[in-house]
């Protein structure tokens, strides 16, 4: 894992033109907003539809509901680009970052979970005579989209405390959380 | 005694300070290097209050506490808190624009309660990273633009929550409704703008501070 952790810094940090942008004065601020705007537009459509799963405002048919979903598809794909930005621009300070790390885990079970949703309970919750109370199943994994979101917030907001250093002399382990040849 | 008022007296009166100046003859000279020194005084008058504030324990817990509860756990609920209270208003914005037809508006008045858990849990966090650094916030005009666009964006929420959420009834005339509707449809659009400038303002509020602290 160490191995591929330190293939992939040094494919990323190969994108010089990413690398260079993001450091003019504007790059980097600029980035973040649009990564938190992003996140603001995904929170707020898929939570309110995962709210409405969960049972919140029943007077709404969760088809109608469901025309919110490519909005924070939208959100997603606005942080998405934005923190490919930051990836790109800094590799190793989110390779080797644990709170990093525990975000992509975050991120891939969500990604896992919207997936499950599509291919088990969709048709009998958004389709047209479906009734008002959302299944057991859509209501699980409603709970776990907002519980795993969440995670994945506070994850990101993580990521400046823990901060990679360079390895010691024992070397990266497994899975680097520190920086390796970082002197060489 | 009458030198230490002097001090206080803002650029605007220097004109009658220095008539106050004319008649006490002995003080002029002090009393005018006074005023004239006020404008190249550049530490805030607050400072003292500032002082005070980074130095109780609460403040310096947020600062320089190494628990993952204190500033990290507060900038997570503050994101958190972003998400809900911005991300719900979005979705009031998206519907009174019209992308999620075929529900009255009224019918999202059940996801208010959970937007304004998010606002509150935004006020109380904005307010203790405010107490961890007050002097880096206070003294940047970005932090008064966010809060000015926060305030314009409830204030927002409060007119499309007005237009809509209590329906005008149906005998209400057509040209009157269609006159809300193209307001509130502004009020959206709006809306939308003043939450993605608030969001910005509060990105910048880390690179365009000044000072971080009164005291250090």
């Amino acid at each position: 894992m160490a191995g591929f952790q330190m293939w992939l810094v040094s494919a990323f940090a190969s994108v010089k033109p990413i690398r260079d942008f993001m450091h003019t004065q504007w790059g980097w601020p600029a980035a973040e907003s649009l990564h938190f705007i992003g996140l603001t537009l995904l929170v707020g459509t898929i939570f309110v539809f995962d709210m409405r799963l969960l049972g919140i405002a029943k007077g709404i048919p969760i088809r109608l509901l469901h025309r919110l979903v490519p909005w924070g598809l939208t959100g997603y794909a606005l942080t998405l680009v934005t923190g490919m930005l930051f990836l790109l621009a800094e590799p190793d300070q989110y390779i080797y970052n644990p709170a990093f790390h525990f975000k992509v885990l975050f991120m891939v079970a969500a990604g896992f979970n919207a997936s499950t949703c599509y291919l088990t309970s969709y048709r009998r919750t958004t389709g047209v005579g479906a009734p008002a109370d959302a299944p057991r199943s859509a209501k699980v994994i409603a709970a776990a989209s907002i519980f795993l979101w969440l995670s994945v917030i506070i994850a990101g907001r993580l990521l400046t405390f823990y901060r990679p250093v360079p390895c010691g002399p024992e070397g990266p382990g497994v899975l680097a959380v520190c920086i390796p040849n970082y002197y060489r | 005694m009458a030198n230490s008022k002097f001090a206080s007296i803002s650029c605007a009166c220097r004109d009658l300070a220095r008539r106050i100046v004319d008649v006490d003859d002995d003080s002029r000279g002090r009393g005018v290097s006074i005023a004239a020194s006020s404008l190249s005084y550049t530490t805030p008058p607050m400072d003292p209050f500032l002082v005070w504030l980074e130095a109780t324990p609460l403040s310096v817990w947020i600062r320089e506490s190494t628990s993952v509860l204190a500033f990290p756990g507060i900038l997570s609920a503050h994101a958190i808190g972003m998400g809900l209270a911005a991300g719900i208003n979005v979705a009031f914005a998206l519907h009174v624009l019209g992308v999620v037809p075929g529900f009255p508006a009224r019918e999202l008045r059940h996801f208010v309660p959970v937007m304004w858990f998010g606002f509150w849990l935004n006020a109380a966090s904005g307010l203790l990273l405010l107490i961890a650094y007050p002097t880096k916030a206070l003294t940047n005009p970005v932090f008064y633009l966010k809060l000015l666009l926060i305030a314009l964006a409830m204030g927002l929420f409060i007119a499309i929550r007005r237009l809509t959420f209590h329906e005008v009834a149906d005998d209400v005339p057509a040209p009157d409704r269609h006159r809300a509707d193209r307001k509130v449809r502004l009020c959206g659009a709006a809306a939308l703008a003043c939450w993605a400038g608030a969001i910005t303002a509060g990105r910048l509020l880390a690179y365009t501070y000044s000072r971080l602290s009164a005291s250090w």
